[in-house]
């Protein structure tokens, strides 16, 4: 699934089959690279980050969660540069480990049963998600 | 006689002001300067500068050995901690002397080939010089213009003359597509000669 399609998708509490929040965007970590968090938006309290392993389905029409208790605030220096948006993947430059750009990222393919990211799309390259090696402030890292 | 393979080749005036980028993929900042190792034959790392357009220089320094990749876009490092104090890499004076630009190169029968105006790399295991590019002087028939000059393994420095073997001369290129080959064919002549 790919995160253009994925995005904007509501998020459900099934305890209530209340909608809870809007999923605004996907937070990739590397080793191996996988969805780690989603990034919430419209949400009733504080916090506007969900971990990958609370979600109890991503499905084709919303996501699903047990409680609004899981939709939480960072918990640490990484997860409030996600929150920032300091670490978000799309429009992010993509450099190989030896110093050549490969354009930046346009789109993100992942399995919604695993979050595990499948492939990096950039306007002219299709790379693997296993050659992703580092996402910071500045670059995506990619395996030569 | 094997064919030379062709080498990837930057010019050290290309490699100034490119990010130094981490294999987590944070910015830490931009090479500043090159710095030559005393034998001129290698590079000992990079002087840095805080990105931005009026960046000051860091007090900290690139050694070859803490980099991981040399590319078009970016110089990759592991991480932060490859990093050095400046004056470990090269002392003040040291990297002036060290400087070729503006030198002489002289052949080793005595020919003036020209001046330094920047220095051609190879990106392999280590980061090597493999040339010059020269302003070339009347010796060469294209006065003014400017040319590669290959180099072999080792080449003396003193601060003001490179000396370069005489055969260089046959080897000269006038754009750095063609040089790569020119460089292998004449460091093959040499090791021819030597055996």
């Amino acid at each position: 699934m790919l995160f253009s399609h994925a995005r904007k998708r509501d998020v459900v509490n099934t305890a209530t089959a209340t909608r809870v929040a809007r999923v605004d965007g996907f937070v990739v970590l590397p080793g191996p690279a996988r969805v780690a968090l989603l990034r919430l938006g419209k949400v009733s309290g504080a916090g506007t980050l969900l971990a990958w392993e609370d979600v109890r389905g991503f499905g084709p029409d919303a996501v699903t969660v047990a409680n609004d208790a899981v939709i939480r605030p960072p918990r640490d220096g990484l997860e409030q540069r996600a929150e920032d948006n300091d670490l978000e993947i799309l429009g992010k430059r993509v450099i190989t480990e030896r110093g050549m750009e490969l354009g930046s990222i346009t789109d993100v393919d992942f399995d919604p049963e695993t979050g595990a990211v499948t492939t990096l799309l950039t306007k002219t390259e299709t790379i693997a998600g296993q050659r992703m090696i580092g996402l910071g402030g500045y670059a995506v890292v990619v395996s030569a | 006689m094997t064919t030379p393979t062709p080498m990837l080749l930057l010019l050290a005036s290309e490699v100034t002001g490119r990010p130094v980028v981490t294999l987590s993929g944070e910015l830490v900042a931009e090479i500043k300067d090159v710095v030559f190792e005393r034998s001129g034959g290698r590079i000992a790392g990079f002087t840095l500068r805080n990105p931005g357009l009026f960046s000051r220089s860091r007090k900290d320094a690139l050694p070859w050995m803490g980099v991981h990749g040399i590319g078009r876009d970016a110089v990759m490092v592991a991480g932060e901690t490859v990093l050095i104090p400046a004056n470990e890499i090269a002392p003040r004076k040291q990297a002036r002397d060290a400087d070729v630009l503006q030198d002489r190169v002289l052949t080793d029968n005595g020919r003036d080939l020209g001046r330094v105006v920047d220095v051609v790399l190879h990106s392999g295991t280590s980061l090597e010089v493999v040339g010059y590019e020269v302003e070339a002087s009347e010796a060469l028939g294209t006065a003014g213009r400017h040319v590669f000059i290959p180099l072999p393994d080792t080449v003396a420095v003193s601060g003001e003359n490179l000396i370069v073997p005489a055969a260089a001369c046959e080897f000269i290129s006038e754009d750095l597509a063609g040089f790569g080959a020119a460089v292998g064919a004449f460091r093959a002549r040499l090791r021819e000669g030597a055996s």
